[in-house]
Order: structure tokens, then sequence, then C-alpha cells
């Protein structure tokens, strides 16, 4: 993007500038590998045998079968790798309707009593999770919610956090589309849906990151709320791993290979577009 | 051009997700119910019960091999194990089905910790139901086990494991260093420190290692001096003698090198047990398949009963569990029947005992079980010693003392002291600030005290 | 059209209304409705399925500040927060300065290498790091054969190193994450603006303190406000790496607030709704003072 500036410096300038950078190299590799260490560890530690994990080795075994073999026998792998699929799904892309619908709202129909009224559910943000987990499973067990995907979802559903980054991201939404959609005689729904939507991809990009990440990794309320086996997630699952008198590392490891893949793919498909949703968050 | 199209997507897929929304009420129930139907279906049927469970490696394998003995009286029968992560995942359950009062939501049946039981019944009595006439011989049953799930003159647990502390040693280092097995049986706790230091400097192994988060030790060493940190449900460890004792020879042990203090469980059981670190662990029986798992140690170890301060033989019981109706049952009648038939010492308790033993490394508290040939089979890697009919007969030995609700709360307190105490600080005060601590959690319910 | 005109101004109105009422009513019904709850909770004492009013109705809050063991939470959680978010916020901000450079080549690498640990679930990476610092574990096998130390560390057995790993691995996990938000507010910032800096002189420190921080100042502020709910929050790292301990040295406040909840069978849940409200009061204050002093524009 800033090619141009580089277009007139010389070829000896281009070496020097990069020799310059050598200590810039040094400092991102260095960190890099830190960053991509345990999670290359992890794969390893998948490879081996339980000992062979718990004392540190490094290199790849020749386990994977056999901890393959003992993780479904053990574990419902299938099950619980869909539910957590489904349930992350749902709740992303709902949570995506919703937060972007009211961050819309939020800015561009903004007044005085509204950005009041955003302040205040900001406060929502500010409460650790266990004081309200009571309430909320008194609700949901009253509701009949218990193991449907409503419980799992519903107090996720709409988050200060994502209003707030859509609300931010609004900004970069010229109004002057809006007036000439109105021009057009389109509704103010369809406007949401056929302008701001396909404008602001990047935002949705970026928050589909956020939330899908966060409902698949979510422990403490699912654990509470899906009470039966057949409702199991991912991460409840790693959580049976690693209980008991004798956890098996080799075969722990592999269940938690299995729980990060999904989110580092989806993180790998959306990085561009996250990366952007961040930056029109951030102006 | 190219922003219409995406557009078009976008809104497709928008479109999608609240079509999935719409259904996904339906979606999310078929998914459930699509998953969940045999379950429902399951609670209809008079031949299902459920029940949560947490060690795929110990209770569960003990929990099927009792489905698999009751299925020789009803073929039909089939029990619907719902794998828990830990013990707590049962109490967080209870405490949930509690603050909304319906218990529907549990399982018919919980495995249930026996250190808790006296506090959750306690404080949710509709959440329980009695066992009291079911068909079994509770005399059968070790009395220290027994009194655990006996609450208020009624039974309402039938037991599963058993909690007997073993010590066993590695009796090529023992030799290594100078000592033998049999020195080991009926000895004071001086004269384990010294052995301990021997085994140390010949072999670099710990003669003892504990879990020091939690205070299983003083807990075990009172026990076998047949005392207990409570009395008349007040903490009193801090102006008890013996206790102070033992926490000197805890502290002593670790000095010397001679305790391995390990930080966490999982440091304990991976790395100072698995990782080979030790010569010696004493603890309830259930830790013998993790002693196991080191492949190459196979033979060298034997049990025997645990050193006291006057050097008698000692017996203390830690851990365990027991299994407990809920208010949820509805078929009671089915679900005391499996129980007096499996683990209630009925037709099929030989079979389940047999078999929680061979795949889960489960021992009864059921006397007439120990009988069998299984029990009795030489262990080849406990140097082929009949290890686990020794453990119910040392079982029966164990002196019930006097439980608290305040049990773990108690322990993670000790642990405290005994850090700091390590750490240089005064014994007395360090106890007496660990016993204030719990009195405080205590107080929590009765503003009255405060 | 003129003449439709306010009609169209309310039908405009209330769209707007309309758009944000479902995220707003579920906030309402999600949140508020569970804290007004768990506020009368707090009021009360007993077991969770017989909740009593406290006598006095202060109990639990009274109680709080005499209770040694909320105390050592909280100076944890101030511990972890004092050491850990500074270190991290500019390390993050060191990080995106650095592939904020033209030149630089492998960008995208670099950026997802120092992301990915964003990408691993709590409970994974609790459970890796736990497994790197065990007694016999690769950090100390390296380390020994290196002859750095003689013998093995128990990492998580003594509360000093304890509390060093968890500070390490709540770095680890989100450094990456504020990077990406600095990046992004380092590309809102007109390449320009640098250019000239450098001919008026100033080196790369100057250009970093005078420049890039006070633009950066908003996107500084959100990310303070979101590592300080975070930490102050912080609950996963302290049950999965060293469950509080060793003897409870490591404890955070929402660890202790949910061993009061549910665990070790003294379930105490007014207590841990009133102390729940002692974190909400923190959080709210400390997210005041952020904005107050970060609110350059109005």
């Amino acid at each position: 993007m800033t090619d141009s500036v580089q277009t007139t410096t010389g070829k000896k300038n281009k070496s020097m500038t990069q020799r310059r950078l050598i200590p810039t190299y040094i400092f991102l590799v260095i960190f890099s590998l830190f960053s991509v260490f345990p999670l290359y560890w992890m794969i390893t530690a998948a490879t081996n045998k339980s000992l062979e994990v718990a004392q540190g080795k490094i290199w790849f075994g020749t386990n994977l079968a056999e901890n393959f073999t003992k993780l479904i026998r053990d574990e419902a792998l299938g099950t619980s790798m869909w539910n957590s699929f489904f349930y992350a799904t749902v709740q992303m892309l709902l949570c995506l309707l919703i937060c972007s619908l009211a961050g819309y709202g939020f800015e561009l129909y903004h007044d005085k009593a509204k950005d009041k009224l955003f302040a205040f559910l900001l406060l929502g943000m500010m409460i650790p999770q266990v004081a309200t987990m009571i309430p909320l499973f008194r609700m949901m067990s009253g509701g009949k919610l218990l193991n449907t995907v409503w419980a799992f979802i519903l107090p996720q559903l709409s988050t200060p956090f994502m209003i707030m980054m859509f609300r931010q991201n609004s900004r970069n939404f010229p109004p002057d589309i809006m007036e000439a959609a109105r021009l057009d005689g389109l509704s103010e729904i369809r406007i949401f849906f056929s302008m701001y939507m396909p404008v602001m991809k990047s935002t949705y990009a970026a928050a589909a990151v956020i939330t899908f990440m966060n409902a698949w990794n979510a422990y403490l309320w699912p654990k509470v709320v899906m009470t039966k086996n057949q409702a199991q997630t991912m991460p409840m699952l790693i959580a049976n791993l690693a209980g008991g008198y004798t956890i098996d590392y080799g075969e722990l490891m592999l269940g938690v290979l299995f729980c990060s893949i999904p989110t580092m793919i989806i993180f790998f498909i959306l990085q561009k577009q996250f990366a952007e949703g961040i930056t029109g968050s951030v102006k | 051009m190219k922003k219409q199209i995406i557009s078009a997507l976008l809104v497709g897929a928008m479109a999608v997700s609240l079509a999935a929304c719409g259904s996904s009420g339906e979606a999310g129930k078929t998914a459930e119910s699509g998953a969940a139907q045999p379950a429902n279906v399951e609670k209809e049927d008079d031949h299902t019960l459920s029940v949560y469970a947490w060690d795929k490696n110990f209770n569960i394998p003990a929990l099927e091999a009792a489905e698999k003995a009751y299925q020789k009286k009803d073929p039909d029968f089939k029990l619907d194990i719902i794998e828990q992560s830990q013990s707590s995942d049962v109490e967080n359950a209870l405490t949930l089905a509690g603050s909304s009062d319906d218990y529907s939501t549990l399982p018919d049946i919980v495995l249930f910790q026996d250190h808790y039981i006296n506090k959750y019944v306690a404080d949710y009595p509709d959440a329980w139901q009695d066992v009291n006439d079911a068909d079994i011989n509770w005399d059968d049953f070790a009395a220290e086990k027994i009194s655990f799930s006996t609450i208020g003159g009624k039974h309402y647990g039938v037991p599963v494991d058993n909690g007997t502390v073993i010590a066993a040693y590695r009796t090529d280092l023992l030799k290594e260093a100078g000592h033998s097995i049999d020195e080991m049986t009926g000895i004071t706790w001086d004269k384990f420190d010294e052995i301990g230091k021997d085994v140390y400097e010949k072999t670099g192994k710990y003669l003892l290692c504990m879990d020091g988060d939690g205070n299983d030790l003083p807990y075990m060493m009172m026990q076998a001096e047949g005392k207990s940190q409570f009395k008349d449900g007040k903490p009193v460890f801090a102006d008890d003698d013996t206790f102070k004792q033992i926490i000197g020879v805890i502290a002593k042990l670790q000095q010397d090198n001679v305790l391995y203090l390990a930080n966490d469980w999982s440091d304990y059981t991976d790395q100072a047990i698995q990782g080979d670190m030790v010569a010696g662990v004493i603890n309830g029986n259930w830790i013998i398949p993790t002693i196991e798992q080191v492949k190459d140690n196979s033979g060298k170890w034997e049990i025997t009963s645990m050193p006291t301060l006057s050097g008698e033989e000692g017996y203390a019981s830690n851990g365990g569990s027991s299994l407990y109706l809920t208010a949820a049952c509805k078929k009671p009648d089915l679900a005391k029947d499996f129980l007096a038939y499996t683990f209630g010492g009925g037709e099929g308790a030989q079979a389940t005992y047999d078999e929680a033993l061979t795949k889960g490394g489960v021992i009864t508290t059921f006397t007439p079980a120990g009988g069998s040939d299984v029990y009795n089979q030489g262990v080849e890697f406990f140097n082929n010693q009949p290890i686990y009919s020794q453990i119910v007969k040392m079982g029966a030995n164990v002196k019930p003392v006097e439980q608290s609700d305040y049990h773990y709360p108690a322990r993670e307190q000790i642990a405290s002291a005994i850090q700091n105490i390590i750490g240089g600080a005064d014994v007395d005060s360090s106890l007496k600030d660990a016993q204030d601590q719990v009195v405080f959690q205590m107080n929590s319910v009765t503003s009255e005290a405060a | 059209m003129k003449k439709k005109g306010m009609s169209v101004l309310a039908k405009q109105h209330a769209a707007g209304w309309a758009f944000l009422m479902p995220a707003t009513l579920l906030i309402f019904v999600m949140s508020f409705y569970p804290m007004v709850q768990a506020f009368l909770m707090s009021l009360k004492t007993g077991s969770s399925a017989r909740l009593k009013w406290a006598n006095p109705v202060s109990f639990n809050y009274t109680r709080m500040f005499s209770d040694k063991l909320f105390m050592r939470s909280v100076g944890n959680t101030f511990l972890y927060l004092v050491i850990q978010v500074p270190i991290m916020l500019i390390l993050a901000i060191l990080l995106a300065q650095l592939l904020n450079n033209k030149d630089l080549k492998f960008k995208g690498l670099f950026r997802t290498c120092v992301f990915l640990p964003c990408a691993t679930s709590l409970v994974s990476y609790a459970l890796i790091f736990k497994s790197l610092f065990a007694t016999q574990g690769l950090i100390n096998s390296v380390l020994s054969n290196m002859h750095i130390i003689s013998k093995n560390i128990n990492w998580l057995g003594n509360p000093g190193t304890a509390r060093f790993v968890i500070i390490f691995a709540l770095i680890w996990r989100w450094t990456g994450y504020n990077m990406v938000f600095y990046l992004a507010g380092l590309q809102n910032i007109e390449y320009s603006v640098y250019e000239a800096a450098h001919i008026d002189g100033a080196n790369g420190w100057k250009t970093f303190w005078y420049i890039t921080v006070p633009l950066l100042k908003p996107v500084i502020v959100m990310t303070f406000i979101m590592s300080i709910n975070g930490t102050l929050q912080l609950f996963d790292e302290s049950v999965n790496l060293t469950k509080g301990g060793p003897a409870n040295t490591t404890i955070t406040m929402s660890h202790y607030i949910y061993n009061n909840s549910f665990g070790q069978g003294v379930a105490n849940f007014g207590y841990a709704c009133a102390m729940s409200f002692f974190v909400f009061i923190l959080v709210a204050i400390l997210a005041a003072i952020n904005l107050k002093v970060g609110d350059t524009r109005d």
C-alpha cells in the first residue's frame, strides 16, 4: 500500500534499510517463536505417550494413533465437536445480527437519550460472571431451556462489547449513502441490510472471529446448563480428560488440539478482514 | 459489481442465519431431541437409570461393571452414565438445582464425595431419597465407610470404593539404603525419618510425597492416632498436642528431604509418583493405579500399614465416594434393587466388585468380597503380594473419627499453615491463624457470631 | 416529499429505537435483571436452597473486609494488574510499531504468529503452560541442560514463581490480541505525519513518544479498560494453572468468589454476590479514572 513511496529509492538504499531492520527482525522472530512454541509443543505432545509429555519431550512421537483410539473410545468426540460447532455458529450469527443492528441504531440515529442508554449498558460488562450465574440458571431451568441451544446462547447474544465495536465502526459508514437510499425510497431496515451490511463486512468478520472464539471456548456457563451427555461441548470434553486420579497427557493434548483447530481455521480464513474490522473500531 | 455480489452474499448469509434463528428453536430442539431422543425415551423406560460420575479410569468402569452385572437379572437394563470432570461438578449441580428449587434436573443417582454428603443432606434435604429399605446388610461394610452415608440414623448411600490408606514402598530402594520393608511396618515417625534420610542419601529419592495443597497427610496421620481435627463440630487442631506433634514431624520430614511436598495434585501424581521421584507413597489405595503407571518398577513395590507416633501399626482412610439416590428418581424401586443387587452385596456383588477391581482398580469396603479369587490373587506389580484382600482387611481396622462439613476448608487452611511453618513461621501462631480462618468460614451463615 | 417530512422523521426516529431494542432488552433481561437478583442475594445468607435475610443486612459486606483470604485475593489480583498489564501493553505497542514499518518483509507471517495464541481456548492454554512448567517439565529440563539451574525448580509450588508463571502465561495469551488493536490504530495514522517528523529531525524514540502515543491515545484507553476489566475478573488462569495454590497464595478475586459460590462444600452464595459487587465497583471506578485521564476530545 505504501510501495509508491519506495519506488524512487535505489537498490542500495533498500538493502541498507533491510540491514538497519535486522534488530527488528531478530526481535520479531524471537517473539514469534515465543508465541508459537507452546502451540508447537501441544501438537508434538498429542503424538506422545503420557509419561513422555509429563517429562517434557520436545519432538514428535509415535503414539498419535493410540491417543486417538483412546480419545474416541473414552469420549464422544464427534458429538462434542458438532455441539460446539452448532452452538458457536448459532450464537455468532444471532449475536452479529442483534449487536450490529444495535450499533447501527446507536450511532447513525444517535441522540442524547441513546448515548446515555449506551453508557448505561456498558455497566453490564463489569460484573463478574459468577454473580449472575445462579439467577440466570434459575431463569433457564424455570423456562425448561436446559440442554437446549437457547440456554447456551441467550446470555451472550447481546454484549456491550460487541455493540460498542459496531457503534465505533459505524462512524465510518457515510451518512450520505443513507440519505441517497432514503431518497430512492428504501425503508430503514432495507438500508441496513442492503447498504450497511455490505459496507461493514470487515467489521462483521472481526466480530465473527471474536464471538465464535468466545462461544467455542466457553466453559463455565455451558457446564452449568448443558447437563446431558448429548449436549457436551469440547471444553467440557477436555475438562473430563483433565480430571480424575490419573491423567493421560497424550490423549489430553490431542483433545486440546482438536479443540483449538476450528478457532484457528476461522482466524486464518478471516484474518485480513479481522485486521480491517479492528482498524475501523479504533478510529 | 463486486460489491453487489458481496452484499448479496452477506444478505444471503444473514437470511440463512435468520432462518436458522427462526428454526433454530426447532433446530436446537431437534438437535437436542435428536440426540436426546433415546434419553427421553429412556425416561419413560422402566429399565434405565441415569447417574452422574467422574473419572473414566476409576469410578466409571466400576459403574459399568455394575450395569453388566445387573443385566443378568434384567437384560434390558441400561445405566446412562453422564461423565463429570470432577467431584465438584456434581456438588455444583446440586447447588444449582437447589437454587431453583427444582431437583428434576438431576439424574436418578449421583456419585458423591463422602466428606461432603453430610452437609449436602443438611442443606438440601429435599434433594435426596434414603435407601433405608434397600435389601442390604449394612454390617458387611467397613464401619468407618458407612459412618459417612448414615445421616440421622438413615442410610442414604451405597458405598462404591474404599479409601483405606496404604503405605507403599520400593523394596529395591530400601535395600539399597540398607533397610527392608519389614522395618517399615509398625514404626514410629522418628524411625521413618531416619530411614528416609538414608534412602535420600543413597538413592536420591524421597521416601514420602504429598500434595502440598491439601492436608491429606495430617488428616491420615491424625486418624491413624484415632483422633480428629474437630470436636463437637468445632475445629480444635490448634490446641491439640498430637496434632502439633504431627505438624512438627511433617516439617522435619520435609527439611530432611524425606518428604516431597508437591505443589498440586498433578505435580503429585504426574511428576512425583509417575516421574519416579519417590521411594514411598502413603495415601488412599486409589493411588495404586497411578503407582502402576511406571511399568519399569513392576515387582519392586510392596504395601504395609502406616507409621504412627507411638510405633503401633496405623490405619486410616482417605477419600472415597458412594452412590446416592436423588429426589429426581421416579423409579426408586428399580434404583434400590440395582444398588442392592450390585454394590450392596446382592447376587451381582461379586461380579461387580471383581470387575470393578480388574477394570478400574476400585477396591470395596464390602468385607465378603475380599474372599474372592480375584481379590486374593498375588499382584505382580507388588511383588505378588495379595494386596487387595490385605487392603480390605486393613479397612476393617480403621477407626471412625469425628467428621466435619468443614473437612476441606480445614484441610486447605492447614496446608497454608504448613507452607508457612516450613517457611519459618511459628507453629502455634500459624495453626491458630488456620483455625481462626476455619471458624471464620463456619460463621458465614450465622451472623450472630460476628 | 417535503409534505411527508415529519412522518418520515418520526419513522426514522422509531427505526433507530427499534434497531437497538432487541440488544438492549437482552442486556436488561440477561445482565441487569440477574444483577439485581444477585444484589438481593448479597444481602442474604445460607445455602442456595434456603437463603435468609442476613442479620444485619450488611453482614456479607462487612464480612469481606475481615476476610484475610479475600483480602489476599484482592492483593494478588492487583499484583497481576500492576505488573502484567503494563508489560503486556508496552510489548504490544512495541510490536505494533515494529510491524507497521513499510520496509518490513513477512509482515503477515509475524502478525499471524503473534496473534495465534489468542485462538487457543483458556482451558487449553492453561494446560499447556502447566505441563511446560511442571517439575520435570520442559522448561526445567531445558534450564538444567543449559546448566542454568542445578535442581529442578518447583515453579507452581512456590508462591513467587507460581505468580510469575501466571503473569508469563497471561502475557503470552493476550499480547497479540492487544497488538492487533494498536496495529489497527497505527494504520489510521497518515504516513506523511512520520515523514514530516523525520524531516524535522525527530529520532525514532521522539516520534514514537510525541506522535504515535498521543495519536494512539483512544486505542490505549480502550485496551487499558479492557485489560483492567479482564484482569480484575481473572478466573481461568488461577483455576486451571495453579488452582489458586500453593495454599491459596495465587488465588484471584473471581476465583475466590467462585469458590464461595460453589466450591469446597461451603456454598455461600450471598457472600459471593457481595464480593462480586465489590469487584463491580472497583472496575467501574478504574474505568472512570481511565476515561477521565484519557479523554482528550471533549
